[in-house]
Order: structure tokens, then sequence, then C-alpha cells
């Protein structure tokens, strides 16, 4: 897979700079992000970890530098690319069965009226095992937790067949179970070849799925080989002081003049 | 409302042990059957684009759009008469869904704009209508509508304009469904936002331009909201909340006519058909929402089953506690919901 395009990175981010519409939310980014690999996004709350990935789907403006993905603008490679919200983004109530949810990411290619085929319903049906949910295929969206409703919507990231995967805070929330059955999955998509970026407070996390890591304030302040950013002093510079305690994991160390 | 001589009452022989003439004869008469036509048409309508109101919570938005079309009624009628109100309130209807797209949007004090639209537009309306003589009854018209009094002219308009909203609504359904469960996934799955918000956004203005003319611009938003609001307390399908909400909708007007008409003929109540409508409408919501109640009721209880199960395994009872709470909060946030 990595050597399909040689020299197209997946991701490859030049001095860019996000904005909403006024002040950049995150500025100065510079990464290049390879195919294959696996990227944490850390960083604390309002770092720009959200707008780095929707930069990265075009849906927030770069007001400066350049990106590009999969070598070509975002728009273009938009669908190559499978995105996970973060669940809080997402009706929880809506009155729909699983299986319809995973269904919604084959519209697009389905168009306003086309009828899933064949090919499209084996497409949903393995992105539905493949997150292990397919015993409850036909259940009411509402009625799973929400751990196996993030984990829907991760299926419905995987019906497109992505080449990158986008994850937004994908283990905020989650039990033990639902948790380690994510981490199969990521990491069996990651020995395929796809490109994984996710963000997450856990750093734990961050060693066990990702090869490197990017730590995020406003602004880069570090990317690198998991072993080489996820160190104290980095990291500390990254949270500012700011105690950040994640899923009972104790994680952000507290700066000693804080303590 | 009722002119007696208008009616040549035909009331069928009671031999029959279940007298359906009650329920069928009135639509004899050729403005009942319009005004039943006018009924059944704007169900459909409702019932189809009313699931996207319900599942993206756009009630409030409805209603600024409801009282945005009021001075577009005024304006038609005091231009033209009745043939002026569609024409009216089409061009308000469909402005005010442009404005009201792009304000909430913005996302600044969405509410706040919507008010001031609701509550501005309303004003100008009744100040333009009382320049008119005999400006009361006009009033009462286009507030309360005249569903008994739509012209074959007018039905067609209602026809056609519900036609087009629903056809707006079908051919984004895959859009509007996306957006509605998350906005975020469907802008990333490379949907455009803004385009299905106006879209939506211009079937729910037709739909209340439509409706306005049969049950009055103040009671057209119980159409908008209170046929899909049952229909969500009944099922937890997708693909039943429009045929369900249609049936309610359908019955509600039905039922409406038969009771208003029969008032009229039998004790010489005149009950304005609309408001009856409306009532009934939300006595079938009040009944499924009772059942929807009793249903939860039984499923708790159900639920509280592995209570006993718990104590025997020795584990702690404040986990059932935990599951009852938040039992009650899916409970009451379906409620709200459905509300």
């Amino acid at each position: 897979m990595t050597e399909i395009s040689t020299d197209s990175a997946a991701i490859d981010l030049r001095h860019a700079s996000f904005s909403y519409g006024g002040a950049p939310q995150l500025s100065d980014v510079t990464a290049r992000i390879e195919r294959g690999e696996a990227v944490a996004l850390v960083g604390p709350n309002g770092s720009g970890k959200s707008t780095l990935l929707k930069g990265i789907l075009g849906l927030v403006d770069v007001v400066d530098g350049e990106i590009t993905v999969l070598g070509g603008s975002p728009r273009e490679a938009l669908r190559r690319v499978g995105y996970l919200a973060q669940l809080s983004e997402v009706d929880r109530e809506f009155p729909i069965s699983l299986r319809q949810v995973v269904t919604m990411g084959r519209y697009r290619s389905l168009g306003p009226f086309g009828w899933p085929g064949r090919r499209e319903r084996e497409l949903v049906d393995a992105a539905i095992t493949r997150v292990g949910l397919a015993p409850h295929a036909h259940r009411r969206f509402g009625e799973l937790s929400g751990g196996q409703q993030q984990r829907a919507l991760l299926a419905r990231a995987l019906t497109v067949e992505p080449e990158i995967l986008l994850l937004d805070e994908p283990f905020n929330g989650l039990d033990r179970a639902n948790r380690s059955a994510l981490l199969d999955t990521l990491n069996s998509l990651r020995a395929e070849g796809v490109t994984i970026v996710t963000s997450t407070h856990d750093l734990e996390l961050a060693r066990e799925v990702c090869t490197r890591a990017m730590l995020l304030n406003r602004t880069l302040i570090a990317f690198g080989s998991v072993e080489e950013t996820l160190k104290l002093p980095l990291v500390e510079r990254t949270f500012e002081g700011t105690v950040a305690h994640v899923d009972g994991h104790n994680i952000i160390p507290v700066p000693p003049e804080h303590g | 409302m009722w002119t007696a001589t208008i009616l040549s009452p035909s009331h069928p022989s009671t031999d029959s042990p279940v007298d359906l003439g009650f329920f069928f004869d009135p639509f004899s008469v050729p403005f009942m059957a319009r005004a039943l036509t006018t009924v059944l048409v704007l169900a459909v309508a409702s019932g189809i684009v009313g699931v996207f109101i319900n599942l993206r919570n756009l009630e409030f938005i409805s209603d600024g759009l409801v009282h945005a079309v009021f001075p577009g009624l005024v304006v038609g009628f005091v231009a033209s008469g009745t043939d002026g109100l569609l024409p009216g309130a089409l061009v308000a209807g469909v402005l005010a869904a442009l404005l009201l797209t792009v304000a909430s949007r913005r996302g600044v004090g969405s509410d706040a704009a919507i008010a001031v639209v609701l509550a501005g537009s309303f004003s100008i309306g009744i100040v333009i209508v009382s320049r008119e003589t005999n400006y009361v009854s006009q009033l009462e018209q286009l507030l309360f509508g005249g569903v008994l009094t739509v012209t074959p002219s007018q039905l067609t308009q209602i026809i056609i304009v519900g036609v087009v909203a629903v056809v707006l609504v079908v051919i984004t359904w895959r859009r509007q469904l996306f957006l509605a469960l998350d906005p975020v996934g469907s802008r990333a799955a490379g949907y455009r936002s803004l385009p299905t918000e106006i879209v939506l956004n211009c079937a729910i203005a037709l739909l209340v331009v439509a409706g306005s003319q049969a049950l009055g611009n103040l009671l057209v938003l119980a159409l908008l909201v209170v046929p899909v609001a049952i229909a969500r307390l009944l099922v937890r399908r997708l693909m039943l909340l429009a045929p369900l909400a249609i049936i309610s909708a359908a019955l509600a007007g039905w039922l409406g006519l038969v009771t208003s008409f029969h008032a009229s003929i039998s004790y010489g109540i005149t009950a304005s058909p609309g408001s009856l409508i409306v009532i009934i409408l939300i006595t079938l919501y009040a009944v499924a929402l009772l059942g929807h109640l009793l249903v939860e009721r039984i499923r708790t209880a159900r639920r509280a089953v592995p209570h006993t199960c718990f104590e025997h395994t020795g584990q702690h009872p404040v986990l059932d506690l935990d599951q009852d709470v938040s039992a009650r909060r899916r409970w009451s946030a379906r409620f709200r919901r459905a509300v």
C-alpha cells in the first residue's frame, strides 16, 4: 500500500493555518504524514485537534500555508477519507437501525435514489462485522450503548474503504469492552496500510495505537515518534499546566510550579 | 361559517346497525368534498415534510416561518383578494426561509433572530390589514382560515404547492437524513449543508403557504408539528413515521370536518372546522402519549427484573438504580423530542 504512489504523502501540511473565520484556531503546522502511519493528535481542549481533522477534510478554511491530502486538495480526496465524528455531535435518539446508519456511508456513491446492490450490502455487512457488531445489526441505533454507537459510526466510515481514517476522540467515554474492540479494529486497519489520524487526551492509547504523535496547542509543539514526543517536558509544555484526567487514567502530569 | 341554505342534509335511515352515512354523507356536498381533499393533501405533505421538522428539531424555525408568511398573506389579500393569498404567501415564505436559514447558520442568537422575525412580521401584517375596512372579519379569515370556502382554483394551488414541498424533501431525502443524524459527518461525507438546509426550509415554507389557506396562519403550526410527533411516540422506525403521521393528520382532518358538519346541522353550533381538526389532532397526540407512557412503564418494570438476579449474585443494587436513572433520562429525552 505504501509503495503504490511513491512520493505523495497521505497528508502534507506546510505552514498551514486554519480558521473558522476570525483569528486562526490553529496556526503554522508543518508535518508530513506518510501512508500507512498512525498519528495521535494530543493537546488540551481547544488546542486545535478537531480543527486539524476538519482541515484535512476541507471543512475548515486554510487561511495560510498549504495542505495536500493524498496528493490533491482536501475536497478532492474527500471520498477516500473516512471520518469518525465525536459522539456528542450525533443525534443519539435517531429512529433508525444500526444497519441503516452504516448504510449511510454509501449514500454518496448511491446518489439520491440508488438502491443498495449486492456489493453495497456486502460492504456494509463487512464493516459491521469488522467492528464486531454483527449480532446487533438490526437493533435501533438509540438502543445501543454509547460505545456501540461509536463503533457503528466507525463502521459507517469504513464503508467508503478509506485510505485515510480520521477519528475525533474515539475513546472518550468508552467502557473497557468497547475500548478493546475499537483498539482491535484500529490495529487491524493499520496492518492493512490504512493511514490513521486520531485525536486523543489519552496518552496510553496514543502509545498503543500510534507510531507517531503530534503535540498541539493552537500551533504545532512537536511532531515525531511516540517515544520521542510523549515525554514529560514536551507534554507539560503542550498542556501548559492544565490538569487533564481522562476516564480514570491519570495521564497529564501537573507541573511542579502548580502542584 | 355554515349557511344552512347550502345544506340539504340527506340523513340516511338509521336502520343499519352501523351508520356509516354519518361519516361519509357530508362529503356529497361539493364544498365539503373540496374541504376533505384539501385536508388530505395537507396531511400527506405535512406527514412527509414534518419528519425532518421533528428529526432536526426545527419546530421553532417553523413557527418563525409561519409568522413570516402572515404579512405575505395580508399583502396578497389586500392586493387581489383570495386569489392573491398564494402568490403573496409564496414570496414571503421563500424569502423568510432563505433569511432564517442564513440566520440559524450564523448561530449567533438564532432563537432571538427568529423571535424578531416572528413578532415583526406579524405586526406588519396586522398594520396592513387594519387599514382595510371590515378588517376584523378579514383578519379572522387569515388567522383561522376557511377550509370550507376553499375554491376549486385554490385547491389546485394547494395541491401544486404541496406536491412541490413533498418533491423537494423526497429528492433530498438521503442528505436530509444524514444532516439530521450528524451534521459534521454529512459534511465529511461530501454533502454541502447550506443547500440541504435551504431546500428543507423552503419545503416547510411551502407547506405553511398551502396550509395557511385552509387552517389559517395560527393553526397551521399544529399541522407541521403534531402528526409526526404522534408517529414518533408510536414507532421507532423511520420508514413508518411518515405513513403514521399522514394517517393521523388525515384522520383528524376527516373527523374534524364531520364533527363540524353535524354540530352545525343537528345542533346549530357553528364550530370552526379548522379548530376542530387541530383539537382532534391534539387529542390523538394525548392518546398516543398515554399509550407511550404505559408501554414505557411496562418496559421499565421488565427492566427491573434483573434487580432480583443481582441480589442473588450478591451485586450491589446501586447498579440497578443507575440503570433506572439512565432509562428515565432516556425516556425524558424522548419525551422532550416528541413534544
